[in-house]
């Protein structure tokens, strides 16, 4: 599905989304999703993360956390990688090229619906560097949470 | 069906984003102690070579001992670092420039005075020469870590 000038129109519809412009705003509900969304963010500002900080920052529990760790890579948005330090084994994820267009795009569909119900304080800066984009759709890429 | 989120919810999402990639930028800080103990070890260390200078071994026991100590002490600041690499296109060009400009402002004074002392025939040139370098590096070290987590958070409010 997707949401353009805050109409719903049909799934097709989704295919006119300009994906090769990074900066297109495109809601993600895949990433929406609140602990997704949080995890997707730490990753962007970061190189990779290991499994420990991410279940630590995040409060989770092992299993919880694989289970997202999963769902993303499922869909190409991370990677994940695993090894050994010294005899102990490790976990690292990173967000991969896909994911972190993703996740671009969905801050930009964010701060559009913001814009358009008149603005918001809370997220000025990304505000601001929304507005040099040229960002008119919303689309649900994944159609699930 | 997609559930369009109202402008609290995306405030409250962009809210939340904001406070995720603050605290991989946090976590990437170096503590303040750090940056005292790196100093202290200078000072020490400085102060060995003009007090050994004709003691070649003395010189070596001091350098294997200033590396261990700065080593151990690097090891304790990152510690927390490596459990998350900060993305390098949040640093941007400021932030290298201004580690680059630091590092050769504080190197620079030190050995500028070190070998203006020791021209001069002046005592303790090493440790002096050091020793504001190292003052430098205390004080300057922790407004430098704020500088660079000020970039890095308006990095991230402009790539996402």
């Amino acid at each position: 599905v997707i949401w353009k000038n805050q109409q719903l129109i049909p799934d097709d519809a989704a295919q006119v989304v300009d994906t090769s412009d990074e900066s297109a705003a495109r809601f993600d509900e895949l990433i929406h999703a609140p602990t997704r969304l949080s995890l997707v963010a730490l990753l962007a500002a970061a190189e990779w993360a290991e499994f420990k900080y991410l279940r630590d920052a995040l409060e989770l529990s092992d299993s919880a956390l694989s289970k997202q760790l999963s769902t993303l890579e499922a869909v190409g948005y991370i990677h994940v990688r695993k090894g050994f330090v010294g005899k102990r084994p490790r976990t690292w994820a990173r967000l991969s090229p896909a994911g972190r267009v993703a996740f671009a795009g969905h801050v930009a569909a964010l701060q559009q619906i913001l814009r358009r119900a008149g603005g918001s304080g809370i997220a000025t800066g990304r505000d601001a560097a929304a507005d040099d984009h040229d960002a008119p759709d919303l689309a649900d890429q994944h159609g699930h949470s | 069906m997609s559930q369009y989120p109202s402008a609290d919810e995306a405030a409250a999402a962009l809210s939340a984003v904001e406070r995720r990639q603050r605290h991989v930028v946090d976590q990437a800080q170096l503590p303040a102690l750090f940056w005292w103990a790196t100093a202290v070890l200078m000072v020490v260390f400085a102060a060995a070579v003009d007090a050994y200078r004709n003691q070649p071994i003395a010189i070596g026991v001091s350098v294997v001992l200033f590396v261990a100590a700065i080593l151990g002490a690097t090891g304790w600041a990152v510690r927390r670092t490596m459990l998350a690499q900060v993305s390098s296109r949040l640093l941007g060009v400021r932030g290298v420039l201004a580690i680059l400009v630091f590092v050769g402002v504080d190197v620079g004074i030190s050995l500028a005075v070190a070998f203006a002392m020791q021209s001069r025939g002046l005592t303790h040139p090493a440790t002096t020469g050091v020793g504001i370098g190292a003052v430098l590096l205390a004080v300057g070290g922790p407004r430098l870590m704020g500088y660079l987590r000020g970039q890095m958070l308006a990095q991230t409010r402009t790539m996402p």
